[in-house]
């Protein structure tokens, strides 16, 4: 088998597929969209990813899909693609309803995806790389046929990629090229990117943007997950934002602005009714009716001007100044990924800074360990409560005793006693509200809600003085997450001083006393929740510094380059 | 009514122990097919193979001087897992135990007492040394120390041979390529057996308690399962990686140590006699548990001493290689059985959905 077999020639770069797809061609008059997906529902153990999720991408449309992690973005997408069917609901291309049992099968109906992480193999060549599992493939070639072939692909495609260079030796601009390249061999009509630019340089993704619009410009259609405000709004046409499972608004991008969408990403909701925080609002004020703590001489924790620039040499913490006195609830907000994970590292320890300092109690505490932040009285709830929080081999009991194995009664003189950390573990589990049926078992059998559960209510054992809570609601119920709120309340009532991340601004509003607005690395100011409006919030989740008066589209001059 | 069946994150322990049952039965039956095969009667020489090393006390000691060794290697594996690293250089440790410690036997003068004791400390010096590269290079520079604990097995088992058939080989011209006797030893507790045996036991037992009991185990174990929740929890993960990995290699050396003032009284070639590759098979077997060594160790022993025996009936000793590689293949394969039950029906038990968040999304729930 030669070249020149049906892939090779397509009349390039369109893709005239519907003959290929062995359905009727669709009435000329009234096109049914490329993509449309109806009511999809899909459901994991103690979560919902999707809830009844309509989507409609038509040819020729770049079509963006925002929200905050765990807002049922790749859920959908995996769902589009074949790699998890719907609990509930239909997926139609063409107008046709289609089943996907397995992603070849998607990728048959001309739906293909390219994942934030490549899925190449970094020892192969390109040529090998487009070519690795691919019906098409021949089954004998010599390996400058192949790079021949994959050179006539990419030409037809206009795709610029070095066949014979081997994947390790390539950017990630141009793996990225290679991914596209054997996505749209396979012939897509369907392109799926999942945060493309968040690995490429701004030239790069300047060049990623034209290769996408000339591929939709054929009929074709693209559709960008992402949560880059600016670039989504500059690159798409239609901008579909989810949160919490469910689309909560399709905008023409046209009519969106940034402070529109980080507001409809990060809470305020538009959708009436079965809403989730309902119930949380009302009891809600009642809870932020708290009067401010007579501010204590000295904040319990101070930043200051701290800086965070990681081993990639990005800035991940930009100048970050914060007070926290005993007796207020701190909110952090921001579009997930700007920041807050390094803050909530650094105040508990776990990252060193690279200029600024971490105060406690008026001593600083920038070249101290994670334990000695925990004996200060500080407790941490971590975002990745399974990689850092936890230990998943070992059995509940040594995970409940994670913070109080160095102190009595669990040891004395360099002893780790089972039978007392058992004792806390139980407590730690009656109090957590988590029925264990064996302390001696690993704690990764543990549901992740329940995981989620143990390690707040260990942290708020040890917190007397500072809690840092991120994403504590992730993974959990309505009634779980009022609970929870309320101990957080109870602490701050007990003089406790709490910084509470979330990604819900009106999780955050209900219960906060000030909340400081983060983006990209960087507080954008401290609102107070009675007095400041949801557009205020809006511009500053956007990047515009709480009280500057530039027009809100222009380009921030004070965000840090990255 | 359906059934299916479904993967749990951790077996039950009734399925776990049926499952290690089962592969070592299985194992004996098919070398015993294979035997069968080749014409001889695999019952008559299991009958010969049982009597002949249980039933007399000179089998007995020969099982426990096989015992001893075994035990040391299979803890030091198997305490190095603990940590999260893999020591496939207990052999070459074991080497370097016996050469240092042979070194003092040989050419220190002074009482026994006090040249046991510094063969010792010689031993775990060999083993903690030819562990120290490894361990730095795995704390500092993350280079993977399942590569450089196994090459240097092989310039400690060179190191070995050169000396003892080169600068120490014995005066007077014998032709075995050995040392002089050494002539301090191990003290005897019962006919050949020595002293060994018991320390080892107690080794063994003394480090599952320190594990289990105290701040520092606590420490190990959680460093070992999650570093990432050690740092969290504030603990010096580096610096345990490195001291466990050194405690590992020092008790691969007091093994060799043993071997050489207890057992075998020369240094010679070939003195670790795979006991440090074995010690991999010991600790595997043990799977997590550092107790669990001891019962392996016996029963890798009683594997080899029946090697021994099936050599003298004309049975090739390669069969019992055989039957220890095929109980660890069977081993491997029915502890990934253990972890699947049959699930009745299409609900979720209460237990399934337990486990059931491997199956989250992996982009959006782990992030």
């Amino acid at each position: 088998m030669t070249a020149g077999t049906s892939p090779l020639d397509p009349s390039p770069p369109a893709h005239p597929l519907p003959a290929r797809l062995g359905q009727p061609p669709p009435a000329p008059q009234v096109q049914p969209p490329l993509v449309q997906l109806r009511g999809i529902t899909k459901t994991f153990p103690g979560v919902i990813a999707c809830r009844a999720v309509d989507l409609e991408v038509g040819r020729g449309e770049i079509h963006a899909l925002l929200g905050e992690n765990g807002a049922g973005k790749s859920t959908l997408m995996n769902i589009l693609t074949g790699i998890y069917q719907p609990d509930a609901g239909e997926i139609h291309i063409d107008g046709v309803r289609r089943h996907f049992a397995a992603p070849k099968d998607a990728m048959a109906a001309g739906i293909g995806m390219v994942h934030q992480h490549f899925k190449l193999v970094a020892s192969f060549t390109v040529a090998e790389n487009i070519h690795l599992g691919w019906e098409h493939t021949p089954a004998r070639i010599r390996a400058r046929d192949l790079a021949a072939r994959t050179r006539r692909l990419a030409d037809s495609l206009g795709l610029a990629v070095r066949p014979d260079a081997r994947i390790d030796e390539l950017s990630t601009g141009e793996q990225q090229r290679v991914e596209i390249l054997r996505v749209l061999a396979r012939r897509a009509r369907v392109l799926i990117l999942d945060e493309p630019t968040a690995v490429l340089s701004p030239s790069d993704a300047q060049e990623l943007f034209k290769t996408l619009k000339a591929f939709v410009a054929h009929g074709n259609a693209v559709i960008l997950i992402s949560h880059k405000l600016d670039e989504v709004l500059k690159v798409a046409d239609r901008i579909s934002v989810l949160r919490g499972g469910r689309r909560v608004a399709t905008e023409k991008a046209l009519d969106s602005s940034a402070s529109g969408l980080a507001r409809l990403m990060v809470g305020h909701d538009l959708v009436s009714g079965a809403n989730l925080r309902g119930a949380a609002r009302v009891n809600g004020a009642g809870l932020a009716t708290h009067p401010v703590a007579a501010a204590h001489a000295v904040p319990v924790l101070e930043l200051r001007d701290i800086v965070v620039i990681d081993s990639t040499g990005r800035t991940r913490l930009d100048r970050v100044s914060l007070k926290l006195h005993g007796g207020e609830i701190l909110g952090i907000a921001g579009v997930t990924g700007n920041g807050q994970k390094e803050l909530s590292q650094v105040v508990s320890g776990m990252l060193p800074v690279s200029a600024g300092a971490v105060m406690l109690g008026g001593k600083d505490f920038s070249r101290r360990s994670a334990r000695d932040f925990a004996a200060f009285g500080l407790g941490h709830i971590p975002e990745d409560r399974l990689q850092s929080g936890l230990a998943a081999a070992l059995s509940v009991i040594d995970n409940s005793a994670l913070r109080e194995y160095a102190r009595p009664p669990i040891s004395r003189k360099g002893w780790y006693r089972p039978a007392k950390a058992r004792v806390l573990a139980q407590s730690i589990a009656v109090a957590a509200a988590v029925s264990v049926a064996d302390f001696a078992m690993p704690v990764a059998n543990l549901s992740g809600g329940n995981q989620q559960r143990i390690v707040a209510r260990r942290e708020m054992r040890i917190a007397t003085r500072v809690l840092v809570a991120a994403y504590p609601s992730r993974g959990l119920d309505v009634g779980a997450i009022e609970t929870m709120m309320r101990y957080f309340v109870q602490l701050r009532d007990d003089g406790v001083g709490v910084i509470l991340i979330s990604e819900e601004l009106d999780e955050l509003r209900n219960i906060a006393d000030r909340i400081a607005v983060m983006c990209q690395g960087a507080i954008m100011g401290v609102l107070d929740p009675a007095t400041a409006s949801i557009a205020d919030f809006g511009l500053a989740l956007a990047g515009q510094r709480h009280g500057a008066t530039a027009p809100l589209e222009a380009p921030a001059p004070q965000r840090p380059r990255d | 009514m359906t059934y299916r069946l479904q993967r749990f994150p951790t077996p039950l322990a009734t399925s776990a122990f049926a499952a290690r049952t089962l592969a070592v039965v299985l194992a004996l039956l098919t070398a015993g097919a294979a035997l069968a095969l080749t014409g001889s009667s695999p019952l008559s020489l299991a009958r010969e193979v049982v009597t002949d090393t249980f039933g007399s006390a000179f089998a007995l000691e020969d099982l426990a001087l096989l015992v001893s060794p075994l035990i040391l290697t299979g803890l030091s594996v198997s305490v190095a897992l603990r940590i999260g690293a893999w020591n496939i250089g207990a052999e070459g440790q074991f080497n370097a135990g016996s050469l240092a410690a042979a070194g003092i036997g040989l050419f220190v003068p002074g009482p026994p007492f006090v040249i046991l004791s510094l063969m010792l400390a010689a031993g775990i010096g060999g083993g903690v040394l030819w562990m120290a590269a490894p361990a730095l290079a795995r704390a500092y520079a993350g280079v993977s120390e399942i590569i450089t604990t196994l090459l240097l097995n092989f310039v400690a088992g060179l190191l070995v041979y050169w000396l003892a058939t080169g600068p120490w080989l014995a005066p007077g011209g014998r032709a075995i390529g050995t040392t002089a006797r050494i002539v301090v030893d191990i003290p005897e507790l019962w006919d050949e057996v020595h002293w060994g045996l018991p320390a080892a036991i107690l080794l063994c037992v003394t480090l599952s308690a320190l594990l289990r009991f105290t701040r520092w185990g606590y420490e190990i174990r959680v460093c070992g399962s999650n570093p990432q929740a050690a740092r969290y929890a504030g603990m010096p993960v580096r610096r345990h990686l490195i001291t466990v990995m050194l405690l590992s290699g020092g008790i691969a050396g007091v093994a060799g140590m043993v071997e050489v003032a207890g057992t075998v009284h020369h240094l010679q070639g070939g003195i670790s006699n795979n006991f440090g590759y074995l010690g991999i098979m010991v600790a595997v077997l043990a799977r997590r548990s550092t107790l669990g060594v001891l019962a392996s160790a016996l029963f890798m022993a009683v594997l080899l001493n029946s090697g021994i025996i099936l050599s003298t009936r004309g049975v090739d000793v390669s069969v019992v290689l055989a039957v220890t590689g095929l109980v660890l293949l069977y081993t491997a394969i029915g502890d990934e059985i253990a972890h699947y039950r049959i699930v009745r029906g299409a609900a979720l038990s209460a237990r399934a959905a337990e486990a059931a968040p491997k199956e989250y999304p992996p982009n959006e729930l782990a992030e």
